[in-house]
């Protein structure tokens, strides 16, 4: 079923090797021991436990897989809300177009000293890019696989190394649009070294029929703090794939949110290794789907040093024929005592036709530590909508309302108070327009 | 001295697994290995009708090309199935008409295991039907069981005196096509205890299976099928004990209930097979398929069981909610000790309307066990107003163990409301120097603070063996502290 896509990968990496990044270097060995994996495993499908619920090769099979074309003139730039949410924030803006950087429509002077942002062509030779390309974090992780793609057919990205002691003066906002239809594949690396500070923004927009194949790669260093926010607003003909692999030194913080308002088929998968004592991670998001949208959020919380706390929140809201998916994974690795994981999720249904499906899993290997899981499903209260309608509320009004609350704890974790505020504007304005 | 010498012999005995002997029996068994011909075999020693044959070969065909799945959290050495008898049978000329008829040797080990076959201990009020390896020793208090319309029998029996209802009713739960050890099972089945409930019938005892494996390098295959026809009730108890071996042997059981409109089955199992000695070597390795199907409206099934023994327990009694306002309820404990390894929890497949399932399961892991709670909570686009609570908790003693949780929630109805939560702790410093410092010991401290823990689940099972359960507990986490 899936051979046909896997073939097509294959081929489209067999014509373009000469032209990928990196191809006189160490990057063009690594990526035929990729495409050579990938080739022996193939596109994820349902049979594979951690694809569960998502057939990825099926999906593909009917899209466009073949790299969007490169936009070298004029672009006309997306003015929808989502476009312009992070608009009023003081930012770094790096723009990716068909998966290109462009260096026209960019706009990133003025960088503090030990701030480093390039295109990833330009880091290629240094010893940390190599660093963070080459890890893998689990050799039997069927999740993880799929990265080999990426790691083959990468053609560009952003790449952001703030040395040590250094805080990015503003956020850096990634802006990803998807002009045409076709695939485009974004590698994306930061390093932040010991006590370094940064916040990342990142848009997801695109009304094509696009593939957007994306991994963040991020590394950081004793005392490091990173806070990510990301957007994502597409067609629902897109297919998105986004993972993020992170490493978390010594009393490190990494703080992710992503809110999610339109997409195909996207799954996004996050896996956070702790390697130091103390570290903290929160990967929260919130979302909101309808029509035959389909999205499913893959999350594996890797404790294996002691003392770390990681905190995991995902709630969405499901309309029409939609299908949201949570698969989260805590484990605890032996010696690993002291870790506190708490991993929640819920879901609201809002038709007879949405469906959703949670996994929640927790593999503890030590025995003093503090992890809960918690799963709720289920429709908007009857009682609290009778409340608010006893009280002169109109009944769509009053959806509306227990709806925005329902997300309202989620987006609370967004981990940038400007841009936490500028995603609630959306969200509620989002479901002003929507028929709920 | 003497006092110091008989704690130590005291000591020894309580730790060692109580039920590890052998009965030296002369018996009879199927040749090693499994062809169609071992199939053939089986059925003929049980003087089969030809259609159970048949269903027999198609299983047996079916399960040659079927693969061993390796999806659960437990490892072990590849199991070769040719190197093992797939029938035994202690060997009696006649079939024995009473208690009296029955081989002396055979009564002696039951009595061992604390069963109650022979007369006096009959008061205790169970019906029992004893299955020692591959065949059904006795069932006690047939006639009683008679007068009210209850059918409890071996399976063998019931194939010749009820094949109506056998062939109705068997492969319609679990269909052989299941999974690889149900196929398995459908193949070489050898006994198993047969149930039937009439109409409107509350059974008027407890009815009980005890199973023993008791020959080497053989494996049991039994079969269960319990039918609870409209509006009745019946609760059935089984237990399992094997001799201690450093093989390890292979026990693959279909368990299949039905019930029909308005009635109630509650099926309670204590499960102490063999766990293999300290090095974790040999223990009988538990692969079932427990699966209820509440057909009719109003129903309800309720598994309770306490996993103690096997050295690998794979096993998932499951509830198909089909029937409008049935229920579905799974209480469990697993407590694995040792190397063993256990992998169990439960299925509700919510498919009528306003059907509720409760799910709470404890697992209890120490040494360097390893416990997994799997759970699928599915919930169909026609089945409104469902209600589901689930809640599994973990308890761990010492640091070599590991716990997980792994429950899959799947929803396709907006009313359905779902909740699940799951806990991980260990035993508290505070709460055993409490108990220590009140005299009592720290390994009996280990066992109050463990039975509180698992209380709600205790409390589900029949009266006779809430305290049995209670005590095994105590003896399965012994030599897990300190």
């Amino acid at each position: 079923m899936t051979e046909n896509a896997t073939r097509r990968f294959i081929e489209d990496y067999e014509a373009r090797r000469e032209v990928l990044p990196g191809v006189d270097g160490w990057l063009s060995r690594h990526r035929e021991g990729a495409i050579r994996d990938f080739a022996g495993v193939g596109l994820p499908h349902r049979r594979l436990e951690e694809w569960k619920y998502t057939d990825l090769g099926r999906v593909l099979e009917k899209a466009g897989i073949e790299p969007a074309p490169l936009l070298e003139g004029a672009v006309l730039l997306p003015e929808s809300r989502s476009a312009a949410v992070f608009e009023t924030i003081d930012r770094h803006v790096l723009v990716f177009v068909n998966g290109r950087y462009r260096a026209d429509l960019s706009k990133a002077a003025r960088l503090p000293k030990g701030v480093e942002i390039h295109s990833l062509g330009d880091v290629l030779h240094e010893q940390w890019a190599k660093d963070l390309v080459e890890r893998r974090f689990d050799e039997k992780r069927q999740a993880e696989s799929i990265v080999d793609l990426n790691t083959a057919l990468m053609s560009d990205g952003a790449c952001l190394r703030v040395r040590k002691g250094v805080k990015l003066d503003k956020p850096l906002h990634l802006f990803f649009f998807s002009a045409d239809a076709g695939a485009s594949h974004c590698r994306n690396l930061v390093l932040l070294e010991d006590e370094a500070e940064a916040t990342i923004l990142e848009t997801h927009l695109g009304e094509k029929a696009s593939l957007a194949d994306l991994v963040l790669d991020i590394s950081l260093g004793v005392g490091a703090r990173l806070n990510h926010i990301k957007l994502q607003d597409e067609a629902e003909s897109s297919v998105h794939i986004a993972t993020m692999r992170a490493r978390l030194a010594a009393q490190a913080r990494l703080s992710s949110f992503t809110l999610t308002l339109g997409c195909g088929t996207s799954r996004g998968q996050s896996f956070v290794l702790f390697a130091g004592e103390g570290a903290e991670a929160n990967i929260d998001g919130a979302y909101a789907l309808k029509g035959a949208q389909h999205l499913d959020q893959f999350c594996v919380i890797d404790h294996a040093v002691p003392s770390c706390n990681s905190h995991t929140l995902f709630k969405g809201v499901l309309d029409g024929e939609s299908e949201g998916v949570f698969q989260g994974k805590v484990i605890v690795r032996p010696h690993a005592q002291k870790t506190d994981g708490r991993q929640m999720t819920h879901a609201l249904l809002l038709s007879r036709d949405a469906s959703m499906n949670a996994k929640p899993e927790l593999e503890i290997y030590a025995d003093d530590v503090q992890c809960a899981h918690g799963s709720t499903v289920g429709e908007l209260s009857k009682d609290a909508l009778f409340y608010l309608q006893s009280r002169g509320i109109p009944e769509a009004e009053a959806r509306r309302l227990l709806v925005l609350a329902f997300l309202d704890e989620a987006l609370d974790l967004a981990p940038h108070d400007e841009a936490r505020e500028s995603l609630r504007r959306l969200v509620s304005d989002w479901f002003a327009e929507a028929d709920i | 001295m003497a006092a110091v010498k008989e704690t130590v012999e005291t000591v020894r005995e309580a730790e060692k697994y109580k039920y590890g002997f052998f009965t030296d029996i002369e018996s009879e068994k199927a040749p090693l290995g499994l062809t169609e011909d071992t199939v053939r075999f089986i059925s003929a020693k049980k003087d089969e009708p030809e259609w159970l044959l048949q269903w027999r070969l198609d299983a047996f065909r079916r399960w040659l090309t079927m693969t061993e799945p390796t999806w659960a959290k437990v490892s072990y050495p590849p199991i070769d199935f040719q190197d093992a008898y797939y029938y035994a049978a202690p060997k009696q000329k006649v079939q024995p008409k009473s208690l009296d008829e029955v081989d002396p040797k055979l009564l002696e080990t039951y009595e061992k295991l604390g069963i109650p076959l022979t007369e006096q201990k009959m008061l205790a009020g169970v019906a029992v039907d004893a299955v020692f390896d591959s065949v059904s020793v006795v069932t006690t208090f047939k006639e009683k069981l008679a007068e009210a319309g209850v059918i409890f029998c071996p399976m063998s029996e019931a194939v010749k005196n009820h094949p109506e209802l056998v062939k109705k009713y068997l492969g319609s739960v679990v269909p052989t096509s299941d999974n690889f050890y149900a196929t398995l099972n459908s193949a070489v089945f050898s006994e198993g205890s047969f149930v039937y409930i009439p109409e409107s019938v509350r059974c008027p005892m407890e009815l009980s299976t005890y199973f023993r494996i008791n020959e080497k390098q053989t494996g049991q295959f039994e079969r269960t099928l319990i039918i609870a026809d409209k509006g009745s009730y019946v609760s059935y108890l089984e237990g399992c004990t094997a001799p201690q071996r450093d093989e390890n042997q292979l026990h693959a059981a279909v368990v299949e209930l039905v019930a029909l409109e308005d009635a109630e089955i509650k099926y309670s199992t204590v499960q102490n097979w063999f766990p293999g000695d300290e090095e974790g070597k040999g223990g009988v390795y538990n692969f079932v398929t427990k699966r209820g199907d509440c057909r009719g409206a109003n129903s309800k099934i309720s598994w309770t069981q306490v996993e103690t023994g096997s050295a690998i327990t794979w096993k998932y009694p499951s509830c198909i909610l089909r029937g409008d306002n049935s229920r579905g309820e799974f209480y469990s404990i697993a407590i694995s000790n040792g190397h063993q390894q256990v992998d169990s929890g439960t299925k509700m497949i919510h498919l009528g309307r306003n059907t509720t399932s409760r799910i709470i399961s404890k697992g209890i892991s120490a040494g360097k066990s390893s416990n997994t709670y799997r759970g699928l909570v599915s919930v169909h686009r026609k089945a409104e107003n469902v209600r589901n609570f689930t809640q599994c908790d973990s308890l761990l003693i010492g640091d070599k163990c590991s716990a997980h949780t792994v429950p899959y929630i799947e929803t396709k109805n907006p009313t359905a409301i779902l909740e699940h939560e799951a806990t991980t702790s260990k035993i508290s410093d505070d709460q055993l120097f409490y108990c220590m410092q009140r005299g009592i010991g720290e390994e009996e401290a280990v066992a109050l603070i463990v039975n509180g823990f698992c209380r709600d689940v205790l409390q589900q099972l029949p009266m006779e063996f809430a305290v049995e359960a209670q005590k095994l507990v105590g003896i399965s986490l012994e030599g897990s502290v300190g």
